[in-house]
């Protein structure tokens, strides 16, 4: 029952898997991520977006100091898996989203395509 | 799996078996890993034993899936519990108010029906969210506003049913008042039209409010008497032009002027927008500044001035006062906006500045003309629900930016009315503001501006911080109910609030030896005798329950 809410160590994992994994980027078309783009635009978009407008980003950006990018579509350490818990767990003021919000469907759209340029992510 | 209290084991299953027939068993949710995702992620209770849970979900798409749910909820007594677009963060989210309820996401059942430009109004199912509206209004490319609240993802039907409010007219801001005929699944699985969708064939259900006798529709809110499968709403035609001013008065006194005359230009529609108090001197900002202040930072502040504001008390110290004249500093800023033709913007704000023009001292300054609709490229730079645009920059409350390296894991919001005068402004702060400190609540450290939702009441919409603390937690819940009570003994009560909170605030309402309370009780009694309906939502439970739970 105990929800862990705090998964900044997905993200460490993240960042030590992008070292030890060739880096095989995923040459896909923009077809490929449209689904996912979608999800993306309805649902994250309005916080994750460019720009300090959106809370999440700006959250980011304080978080890790220019150390890496607060714009989630910029990462190149964002594995699918870490996408998916964070869809389904949130974290500090990011709610989890229901099924009958993003479906497990949409959702997977969604990892691929945030995970586009992750070494390993599609 | 997890079973309602009281129920048995096969009659849930059989249930499960019925709604899974109903919907789809993907529509069904009974895994923890899918009912952690209906729990308050903002809950003062999180992960704690008293925390408000489901037993199940379940989600349907149509009207006649819902009744069909409500009547198998009748038939093995299992408790139901339905929700819009489900976020109300800080008022309870998707959860229960009872634990071990089936939580009914109305989320798929995001239909416009209808969005009639000439008579300015639409006709939406629960699940569809602001930004839908907004968006299907866009596309369309009909001259009618949307009135939002903060987060554009909440839902036209679940925020006017718990009653919340938004930031345009006043004809529109309050979204319970701006609704127009409903369609509810009454507890029994029959289905009511209320207003005029009460004839057969109806042709002014979103034109025409009340119909004959009774009008029922305020028992459908901050209740448990039904689904609200559709809801009509009244929408702003889009106005032409959008001007936003301020009134700047520089002496502690002038507050009451400000508020009196406000009260007479709001309620004659001679300002016609959202009012927004605040003090440039106290360093407290306008509801429609706080998104900018959280992005780019408060202004700045001379050392002199910040050290005037640590001998202030209740709002006011002379010295404080002294200083904001000679450095042209004013006590009070009271933003104004207007909607409507240029020609009667300017002719309004003439007015109000005349109406203004008895406070010594007073300046006005005009911060934006602008011509509508706004380019949505430059709405970013304004508090977008004013314009009518949904949005969630609301988030950057409490999250985590330069200024707050301490971010919160979710918020419940304190939220009491008190009378529309300078003196209730006053009084509230005095009171609220010594319980708070004895309570040890983050609240009312400084002088508190409430917020002008509604146009002859205030309201204060405070965030009081959720932690990963269960100690602390506990002592703001406590603290908080505290806070209700002694709001109470005042007279003031709160608009709303979560399930954990609700048995505290109806007790305030409680003349004539809870006559209101036990007129709720009636009513739950005749219309749900099996008490299935959204047991304890705002206290009010069922026979069964009565007693037990309350």
């Amino acid at each position: 029952m105990i929800r862990v809410r705090r998964a900044f160590g997905l993200f460490a994992a993240a960042a030590v898997m992008s070292l030890i994994v060739a880096p095989a980027f995923a040459q896909r078309n923009a077809e490929h991520y449209a689904a996912g783009r979608a999800v993306y635009r309805k649902w994250c978009a309005p916080c994750h977006d460019p720009g300090i407008t959106h809370p999440g980003t700006h959250a980011l950006m304080t978080k890790y100091k220019g150390v890496k990018s607060g714009v989630l579509l910029e990462w190149t350490d964002l594995p699918a898996g870490t996408v998916k818990y964070m869809v389904r767990h949130g974290i500090l003021l990011m709610p989890p989203f229901r099924k009958t919000e993003i479906t497990d469907h949409e959702l997977d759209a969604l990892a691929r395509f945030l995970s586009r340029n992750t070494p390993g992510g599609d | 799996m997890r079973v309602p209290p009281g129920v048995s084991e096969s009659a849930f299953a059989a249930t499960i078996a019925e709604f899974e027939r109903i919907v789809g068993k993907d529509w069904v949710f009974t895994s923890d890993d899918d009912l952690n995702l209906y729990r308050d992620a903002y809950s003062p209770y999180l992960n704690e034993p008293e925390e408000l849970i489901a037993s199940a979900a379940v989600a349907p798409t149509t009207t006649e899936e819902v009744q069909a749910i409500v009547r198998v909820a009748n038939r093995y007594k299992v408790p139901i519990y339905p929700i819009s677009t489900g976020r109300n963060l800080g008022y309870g989210g998707a959860a229960p108010a009872y634990s071990g309820s089936v939580v009914v996401d109305l989320k798929r059942m995001n239909r416009i029906l209808e969005v009639n430009e000439k008579l300015a109004y639409a006709l939406v199912e629960p699940g569809v969210s602001y930004f839908d509206l907004y968006n299907y209004i866009q596309e369309h490319k009909l001259k009618v506003w949307i009135d939002c609240p903060d987060p554009g993802w909440g839902s036209p039907v679940g925020n006017s049913t718990d009653r919340g409010g938004g930031y345009t007219n006043a004809n529109y801001r309050n979204h319970f008042d701006a609704h127009c005929g409903m369609e509810v699944v009454l507890p029994d699985g029959e289905l009511l039209r209320t207003g005029m969708g009460a004839i057969p064939n109806a042709k002014t259900w979103q034109a025409y409010k009340t119909g004959c006798g009774p009008w029922v529709d305020g028992i459908f809110s901050q209740s448990n008497y039904g689904v609200v499968t559709k809801m009509g709403f009244w929408l702003m035609p889009q106005p032409e032009a959008y001007m936003r001013c301020t009134v700047r008065a520089p002496r502690f006194g002038d507050l009451s002027e400000l508020v009196d005359t406000l009260s007479y230009l709001e309620n004659a529609r001679i300002t016609t927008g959202f009012p927004d108090f605040s003090s440039p001197l106290l360093g407290y900002p306008p509801i429609g500044q706080v998104q900018l202040w959280n992005e780019n930072g408060p202004p700045a502040m001379s050392d002199e001035h910040t050290k005037l504001l640590a001998g202030v008390d209740q709002g006011y110290s002379p010295e404080l006062e002294a200083y904001g004249m000679k450095e042209g500093i004013p006590y009070w800023e009271l933003w104004l906006s207007f909607y409507g033709p240029m020609e009667v913007i300017e002719a309004s704000w003439r007015a109000t500045q005349r109406h203004y023009g008895k406070i010594d001292g007073v300046q006005f300054r005009v911060v934006d003309r602008l011509n509508l609709p706004i380019d949505p490229k430059t709405v970013e730079k304004y508090h977008e629900p004013e314009l009518g645009v949904p949005s969630l920059r609301v988030f950057s409350i409490g999250a985590r930016t330069p200024w707050n390296p301490t971010p919160s894991h979710g918020h419940m919001w304190f939220s009491p009315i008190i009378p529309r005068t300078a003196e209730a402004i006053i009084e509230a702060n005095r009171v609220f503001s010594a319980a708070a400190r004895d309570l040890g609540m983050p609240l009312f450290k400084t002088f508190t501006l409430p917020a002008c939702f509604w146009e002859r009441s205030f309201v204060f919409i405070l965030a009081t911080p959720v932690t990963e603390d269960p100690a602390t937690n506990k002592r703001y819940r406590e603290g908080f109910k505290k806070l209700i009570e002694i709001g109470g003994q005042h007279g003031w009560g709160e608009y709303r609030t979560a399930p954990v909170f609700q048995k505290t605030v109806m007790d305030q309402y409680s003349y004539n030896n809870h006559a209101l309370q036990r007129f709720h009780e009636t009513l739950k009694d005749a219309i749900d005798p099996n008490g299935i309906m959204s047991p304890g939502r705002y206290a009010i439970w069922p026979k069964n329950l009565r007693g037990v739970q309350s």
